[in-house]
């Protein structure tokens, strides 16, 4: 049978993969850590200065707008993939549907944000056509570049993820589980509250997190809509850390990174779990 | 029945608005040139052009960039499937154990955002590889890194449908050795969702603004942020041209994709 030499060769095959993620991931993110706690004297240091004082508005403010984005992306996307199976009897429309949004759900960047500048800003085409018919957007203090502006930006990339993620849970729901329910006399009401949504739960909180860490991650379109002036934890990252310039706080920037990749790790690792589970229902 | 039928079909039809409206209004903005506040039912057709869009193809500036990103992107795509598709393939044949530790640590790129990802390359490698922080290069790997997630779950995709230890054992069998197996034999078999994993490599390459940017390194999404100041209009255009090319990469793999799953 397969003697040491040969096991080690087996395992010889994975090394320069491994030896890629250590280096080019591992190690970068060992580095953050290590200089986000590498200030010695305990009573400031930088992981506790991250999230206290001035900064901690900008981890509130960021949480913030993924939250808000994210619970608008839950429920209209989540209404788009309950229409999309309610009409799946229409040719044609699935594809056009879960097509689109696996591209929408992956812009972002630069470009999005000029899409939304040309339709939402000041001189934006759709902010002209609604003062049209009377609805006057800027007069109402609605600005592209502050917080609920960017929560419209991101819902371009929000509610298609969360489609992408409820319409193969939709699809694992049986038509005979609703034939169970009616003949057990459930109304329809009933059963979506007690047979579907729980079936459902996992799908829906697991795509919620999904949309948070998505959302919390972002950087490029908050950027260039406020010209790099965001608070945005990535945009104050940039500030301490950019290119050359030393701005003697260089350990704040990698604790702000560091807490930055604890709160992703928490969301990815619920959301992990919950879509395990929700794997259940679908063998 | 009928009443719900026209609800679902009016919530459709809202997301089709909220989705067309902003590139709509991207395209106008770049091709027509007349000022939204001088816009009037009259002349909606009027000044429509395509020239800021050549003049952007003319700048100098805008090749560089260009040429950089294709450059990238190629290699992105290369070196991901250099490395993926070998450790795949030896996990597959080994156990499913092997297989599931791959899978685990092609998620891990989630856990580190971007702007993390970047500081902590810039602050490791300053001092040890300068090289690949000053040499746009350096942005390759780090791609690979963004892109891991999804390229993985396409190979994997890929893999499954195969009959890989019979593929394997054959031509292992007929005398050839471990590289030629995996160039001759099992590349070729894999075509489809290799395809599909470069198409997605272009996608995370064309899309990609927060590490060139900490780097200071020239691709296109950077050229687009800077090009807004100078000339706004093609940069709209060009910014539109991005959104069709990645729908494009993203509509082909998914095609690609499907044929895999079949």
């Amino acid at each position: 049978m397969a003697g040491p030499s040969k096991r080690r060769a087996r395992h010889l095959a994975f090394v320069p993969y491994a030896a890629f993620l250590a280096l080019f991931l591992g190690w970068p993110a060992l580095y953050v850590f290590r200089s986000a706690f590498a200030e010695a004297d305990a009573a400031r240091s930088p992981m506790l200065e991250a999230v206290t004082g001035q900064f901690r508005g900008s981890f509130v403010y960021s949480l913030q707008l993924s939250f808000v984005s994210s619970l608008l992306g839950l429920v209209i996307g989540s209404t788009v993939a309950i229409a999309l199976v309610r009409l799946q009897d229409v040719r044609g429309l699935r594809n056009i549907v879960v097509g689109y949004s696996s591209v929408a759900a992956n812009m972002g960047g630069i470009p999005l944000a000029f899409a939304f500048l040309a339709a939402f800003g000041m001189q934006g085409l759709a902010t002209r056509l609604l003062r049209e018919i009377d609805i006057d957007l800027i007069g109402w203090g609605f600005r592209i570049t502050d917080f609920w502006g960017i929560v419209l930006v991101y819902l371009y990339f929000q509610i298609p993820l969360m489609t992408l993620v409820l319409v193969p849970a939709l699809d694992g729901l049986r038509g005979t589980w609703h034939e169970a329910a009616q003949s057990l006399g459930a109304s329809s009401r009933q059963y979506w509250r007690m047979v579907a949504l729980p079936i459902l739960m996992p799908a829906i909180l697991g795509g919620f997190l999904l949309l948070v860490a998505n959302a919390f991650a972002a950087y490029a379109t908050a950027f260039a809509l406020s010209s790099g002036s965001s608070r945005l934890v990535p945009v104050q990252i940039r500030f301490f850390l950019q290119g050359d310039t030393i701005t003697g706080k260089t350990n704040l920037g990698y604790a702000l990174a560091a807490w930055m990749v604890i709160v992703t790790a928490a969301l990815v690792i619920g959301f992990q779990s919950l879509s395990r589970r929700a794997e259940r229902w679908r063998r | 029945m009928r009443f719900s039928r026209t609800v679902w079909w009016g919530v459709l039809t809202v997301a089709a608005v909220f989705y067309a409206v902003p590139m709509l209004a991207m395209a106008r903005f770049a091709f027509q040139r007349i000022p939204v506040i001088k816009l009037a039912p009259d002349n909606i057709l009027a000044k429509w052009t395509a020239e800021p869009l050549f003049e952007t193809f003319g700048d100098p500036d805008f090749r560089r960039a260009a040429l950089l990103t294709i450059l990238l992107a190629v290699a992105t795509a290369v070196v991901t499937s250099v490395l993926l598709v070998p450790t795949m393939v030896a996990a597959h044949l080994q156990s499913p154990r092997a297989r599931k530790l791959i899978e685990l640590s092609a998620v891990l790129p989630f856990v580190v955002p971007a702007i993390a990802l970047v500081v902590g390359f810039a602050g490791a490698f300053r001092d040890t590889v300068p090289f690949l922080i000053r040499n746009p290069i350096g942005l390759v790997p780090l791609y690979v890194i963004t892109a891991l997630p999804f390229t993985h779950r396409t190979l994997e995709n890929g893999l499954a449908a195969l009959d890989l230890r019979t593929l394997v054992d054959a031509s292992r069998g007929l005398g050839a050795g471990w590289a030629r197996t995996m160039v001759l034999v099992v590349a070729p078999n894999m075509r489809a969702s290799i395809a599909t994993a470069s198409f997605l490599a272009f996608t995370v390459v064309l899309g990609e603004f927060t590490i060139a940017s900490l780097l200071l390194k020239n691709t296109l999404p950077l050229y687009l942020a800077y090009a807004q100041g100078q000339n706004p209009q093609g940069s709209f255009a060009l910014g539109l041209v991005l959104v069709v090319v990645s729908t494009v990469f993203v509509t082909l793999s998914n095609r690609f994709g499907r044929k895999v799953a079949t």
